[in-house]
């Protein structure tokens, strides 16, 4: 047995449509406890796939073909279909993409994120409340008593998220994966939002898998990163080297580059260069014939 | 708030039954046959006919007779019919309950029946399963009501006969009832002689008409829950450790049930407009069946009588669906 006991051990993940197109090919990273590794990639790259093979919500027309995924020490596919959501359900947490959906609009707020409190982790009624009512406020929301009141459509966006958030956060979970979770905010919402994700984070020692396509929200919340394209994995490192000395991979560098940035490429945005594209998918190409 | 919502509904519910009214009562007078012809024996005399279009009023103008009739009306007195010589209110309140009854045994059926469709189709959405509930549903639906009726005959009339194909209930029964709902009152008394007699009556009849309100119901229904189940909601359910059968119905299926309730609402009227040919094809003692004998008859006020109930259940129901929607969706509630 080693000594590092990773939260989430992914190896070899294949993930392919009924069709047989492969969405994700071969895929391995892992995440240690209390580690926030983003996972970044252009749409269609298979970035937010990885996740919902984690949490086992893949759209029906895919399936996971191959592949482990260990969670928080038990290996996903070894379980029962009922055994793999409950165990799901004990140690990851989701933060969806879009908060507007994300909160059944016939319900109110309270009961949409106590009641799970309750049936997965048998805590009593009170119990529960106390916890979201201290997060709500940790998550600085005005009055958490009458937004647990409320029905979503009374509430905005960003309050919305950071509930969705809080309620992340609320069973202390070993995981939790956050889809996208600033990509529907406008600007300065998304600056608040990452600050009470990475503050939440520190609390309560979560280790996260964030999926973000935006390299400034990883610079900003990640420790280390994985960077995807076409559904493999291109490069793995430390956040911080990535960002310090030149990435490995010249898509990672190209990405960096295109973040825009005002000062440094005086206002002009630097698009990930065609011939790196280019080589990228004559590289996918040979793999596949 | 609620106060003046309501005294608009209450008003606008008015200029329709007046508009209903009007319609009804034109299209009956402009309508061919004379129903004073077909009241007397032949060789009656000039002048019997002329007293008995005074009797009814039929003596004077269009416009009058009108307001005479709604005059009364107000009064709650729609006439005597024709025919019957009895009061057009009693004759109609008599065979209400009967339509009453089977129209509401027919929207029990295609709840029932559509909404179990709808859920198991979503559930195994993308899958044999699903494509068995779309080739049903088509099937259901390109068969219209009276020609399910006599479908239902063949098969439960004739060829396997377990069920009445005539009628509301066993003539031999003797039906000693306060009101003429048999099916509530003879459940409410426990009469279970009765109760299952007229629903072997009513079944036939109230599939016919529930069968293509069922696959429509499991079309729209299903697509909705489709939609619903790809949202983040449902998704964050699912992480919570749910099945996906119970995400359907706990999570997705009220969602889901809100455009179809404005289905139900408009084709439950239908339903009650196709009453009147199914219950003649079972000879349903309802008031649909009095209807088709009213107008080939031309007992005006009786007809007139009918129409008008109608008119009045329709915006009853659509009152119900307006309210069932403001209940299901938070979203209408003012407080």
């Amino acid at each position: 047995m080693t000594q590092n006991v990773f939260t989430l051990e992914i190896s070899g993940l294949n993930v392919s449509s009924h069709s047989g197109t492969r969405v994700l090919d071969n895929i391995s990273l892992q995440v240690e406890p209390g580690e926030v590794r983003a996972l970044v990639g252009e749409s269609g790259a298979g970035k937010s796939m990885i996740g919902r093979a984690v949490l086992g919500t893949l759209p029906p027309i895919l399936d996971k073909s191959s592949g482990h995924i260990i969670l928080n020490g038990k290996d996903l596919s070894l379980l029962s279909e009922r055994k793999r959501r409950e165990w799901v359900a004990h140690n990851a947490a989701l933060i969806p993409q879009d908060p507007l959906s994300a909160l059944n609009p016939v319900r109110r707020v309270g009961a949409q994120i106590i009641t799970p409190l309750v049936r997965i982790h048998s805590w009593s009624k009170r119990e529960a409340e106390d916890r979201c009512l201290s997060l709500l406020d940790q998550v600085k929301i005005r009055d958490p008593k009458r937004v647990l009141k409320s029905y979503p459509h009374e509430l905005s966006g960003g309050m919305r998220q950071r509930i969705l958030i809080a309620a992340a956060f609320a069973n202390r979970p070993p995981l939790i994966v956050a889809d996208e979770p600033t990509t529907a905010l406008d600007v300065t919402v998304q600056k608040e939002i990452l600050k009470i994700v990475r503050l939440l984070q520190e609390d309560t020692g979560t280790a996260v898998l964030f999926v973000t396509h935006d390299m400034g929200v990883v610079a900003q919340v990640s420790q280390t990163l994985t960077v995807l394209f076409g559904g493999r994995v291109l490069e793995d490192s430390k956040t911080h080297d990535v960002f310090t000395r030149d990435a490995s991979h010249p898509y990672t560098q190209a990405l960096i580059r295109s973040t825009p940035d005002y000062h440094s490429a005086g206002g002009k945005f630097v698009p990930v260069p065609d011939n790196v594209i280019a080589t990228l998918h004559a590289q996918m190409r040979e793999r596949l014939s | 708030m609620i106060i003046r919502s309501f005294l608009a509904r209450f008003f606008s519910t008015l200029v329709t039954l007046f508009g209903v009214a009007v319609v009804v009562f034109v299209l009956v007078r402009i309508a061919p046959g004379n129903p004073i012809a077909m009241m007397l024996p032949p060789g009656a005399t000039e002048e019997d006919v002329a007293r008995l279009r005074a009797l009814y009023g039929f003596d004077k103008t269009l416009i009058e007779q009108f307001f005479v009739w709604l005059g009364n009306v107000i009064y709650g007195d729609f006439g005597t019919s024709i025919t019957m010589r009895l009061p057009v209110s009693e004759l109609v309140l008599q065979r209400l309950p009967a339509t009453l009854e089977l129209s509401i045994m027919a929207l029990v059926i295609a709840l029932v029946l559509g909404g179990s469709l709808a859920v198991f189709g979503a559930r195994f959405r993308g899958r044999a399963q699903e494509v068995g509930v779309d080739i049903s549903t088509g099937a259901a639906l390109s068969v219209p009501d009276f020609l399910w009726g006599l479908l239902l005959i063949l098969a439960f009339g004739v060829a396997w006969p377990v069920l009445h194909i005539s009628g509301r209930v066993d003539p031999h029964m003797d039906v000693d009832l306060t009101t003429n709902f048999y099916f509530f009152e003879g459940l409410l008394l426990g009469d279970f002689a009765l109760v299952s007699s007229v629903l072997s009556h009513m079944l036939m009849p109230a599939l016919a008409l529930g069968l293509p309100l069922a696959a429509m119901i499991a079309q729209l229904l299903k697509q909705s829950l489709k939609e619903q189940l790809d949202q983040d909601y449902v998704n964050l359910a699912r992480v919570r450790g749910h099945g996906e059968t119970h995400v359907i119905l706990s999570e997705a299926l009220r969602n889901a049930a809100l455009p179809t309730l404005t289905l139900i609402g408009v084709q439950f009227a239908f339903l009650i407009g196709g009453t009147v040919i199914v219950e003649r094809l079972f000879a349903y003692e309802g008031l649909g069946n009095m209807a088709i004998d009213a107008v080939i008859n031309r007992d005006l006020p009786l007809i007139q009588g009918i129409v008008l109930l109608f008119a009045v259940l329709f915006i009853a129901i659509n009152l119900t669906v307006d309210l069932t929607y403001s209940l299901l969706n938070p979203k209408l509630r003012h407080d």
